[in-house]
């Protein structure tokens, strides 16, 4: 049986797939260690998990993902998260490898500093890829951006024949948690070794209370989420979603909202702070979100279309890839209007062509090999280590 | 043949109302300090199609694609109206 070292950063996004990943490596016997922040994360971790934590003195494992949107929003996460985290997660994970001595190493694909550590030492890697934004080519002003930072990372680390211009892609596997019909038809790839498994699905997400006596299930149920990090950023977007679904004939919505809305929701709107997000979803028949990575494979994993509402990050990335794979419909987040929300939920609702389309995506998603399949390939390179390029 | 600095201003802003096509743009003001990313939140893709109408309109050989990959990723965080009718006006 192996050892495999699994570092992530401390992003529940991140994290949740890593951690079906570590349960199916964990039901074939294999031997897990973590290097994470332990202070944000640990607590999620499995019970007894063996844990090298790295969060150190250094203020950098607080470090908070910055708030901006669109463009500015990616290069601060990389400029003012990724990268101080990169560099200061070095040592003590370099330390936390010497100590465990892993056959391999399973590293998120914005935790770059697991990826130096594994080419320093020689040791074979996979990276976990949580959004497919990471792995499309995009223009040149960006790529060559990202290429500096990262030879000026390396640079400090590495010995300079070490250098690659891309050391976050991995040689030998580079596991992806969604599926080429969505992430890859249409679109230039990074070149590496591609592995599509599919949703991993974290079925251990903490329990959360939900009014399910509320629901009627004579009527079409909404799911508006914006996620957890752009829940609480301003209200303007969920007031448009409330005066356009008040009303809305045959229709009920559930927001993630901030509770302080609760008071003037229409009565077929329902805003709660959290939600058992899969189990609602299993009652949707459409989802209004940003487009986060998670949400989007959630909801057309059970066939269900979306309007899709970007904000940051990755998220006008995968937007567009649910539009360009025909399964939903776009709404300017910062923008939209009453009118034109109730239009876009309407065609999104009428037209048959988005649910059918959601629905070739859901089969698709679901054949995909899941968490299994990651476990299945992370195993085969701890045994034997070659490169698959 | 160059065209007058505030003629394609307008053709810019045009183009922009024309291709984003939604309600709130008709009466949205657009100048030359407005960006597409932080005031317009506009969409690579729309930003594709308006530099191919301007292409269509100024000349086939508008690098529109070098003028891009030529700045920082601030300055296309920064990007405004008023940058690309500029460009458009040395170039075409």
């Amino acid at each position: 049986m192996a050892r495999i070292l699994i570092t992530v950063p401390p992003l529940i996004g991140h994290l949740n797939p890593a951690l079906a990943v570590a349960e199916a490596l964990t039901a074939h016997g294999h031997s897990l260690a973590w290097a994470v922040h332990a202070r944000q994360i640990g607590e999620a971790l499995p019970r007894g998990a063996h844990v090298f934590p790295l969060d150190g003195d250094d203020a950098a494992a607080d470090i908070a993902v910055p708030s901006a949107r669109g463009l500015e929003s990616v290069r601060l996460f990389f400029e003012d998260y990724t990268f101080p985290m990169a560099r200061a997660a070095l040592r003590p994970l370099e330390q936390a490898v010497r100590d465990f001595r892993p056959d391999v190493m399973v590293v998120d694909h914005q935790m770059p500093a697991g990826a130096l550590v594994a080419r320093k030492l020689g040791l074979p890697w996979v990276s976990l890829v949580t959004t497919t934004a990471s792995i499309q080519l995009t223009s040149p002003t960006i790529d060559a951006w990202v290429a500096a930072q990262f030879a000026e990372l390396q640079s400090s680390y590495l010995p300079q024949q070490m250098i690659v211009e891309r050391p976050d892609f991995s040689p030998y596997r580079m596991i992806v948690f969604s599926i080429q019909m969505l992430a890859g038809n249409a679109r230039a790839l990074v070149d590496a070794p591609y592995l599509f498994v599919g949703p991993a699905q974290a079925e251990f997400r903490r329990q959360v209370d939900f009014p399910w006596g509320w629901l009627d299930h004579d009527l079409r149920l909404i799911l508006v989420t914006l996620g957890t990090i752009s829940r609480d950023r301003d209200t303007r977007f969920f007031e448009v979603m409330m005066e356009a679904l008040g009303g809305f004939e045959g229709i009920q919505a559930v927001m993630v909202a901030p509770a302080a809305l609760a008071a003037r929701a229409p009565k077929n709107v329902l805003v709660r702070e959290r939600v058992p997000q899969l189990k609602l979803l299993d009652w949707s028949t459409a989802v209004i979100c940003h487009a986060g990575h998670n949400t989007v494979c959630e909801a057309l994993t059970r066939g269900i279309p979306l309007i899709v509402s970007p904000i940051r990050d990755d998220q006008p990335v995968i937007a567009r890839q649910v539009i360009d794979a025909g399964a939903g419909l776009f709404m300017r987040h910062g923008k939209v209007t009453v009118p034109t929300a109730r239009a876009t939920i309407e065609t999104l609702l009428n037209a048959s062509s988005f649910a059918a389309r959601a629905k070739n995506l859901g089969q698709a998603l679901r054949a995909a090999p899941g968490a299994a399949g990651a476990a299945s390939a992370i195993a085969s390179i701890a045994a034997g280590g070659k490169r698959a390029a | 043949m160059t065209a007058p600095e505030g003629d394609i201003l307008a053709a810019v802003i045009e183009t922009i109302r024309t291709t984003i096509n939604e309600d709130w743009i008709e009466d949205f003001p657009i100048g030359p300090e407005t960006r597409f990313h932080d005031d317009l939140e506009l969409e690579s893709i729309e930003f594709v199609k308006i530099a191919d109408a301007m292409q269509a309109r100024f000349g086939k050989d508008l690098d529109i694609a070098g003028f891009l990959s030529g700045r920082s990723i601030q300055e296309l965080i920064d990007l405004s109206v008023g940058d690309l009718a500029g460009f458009i006006t040395v170039s075409a």
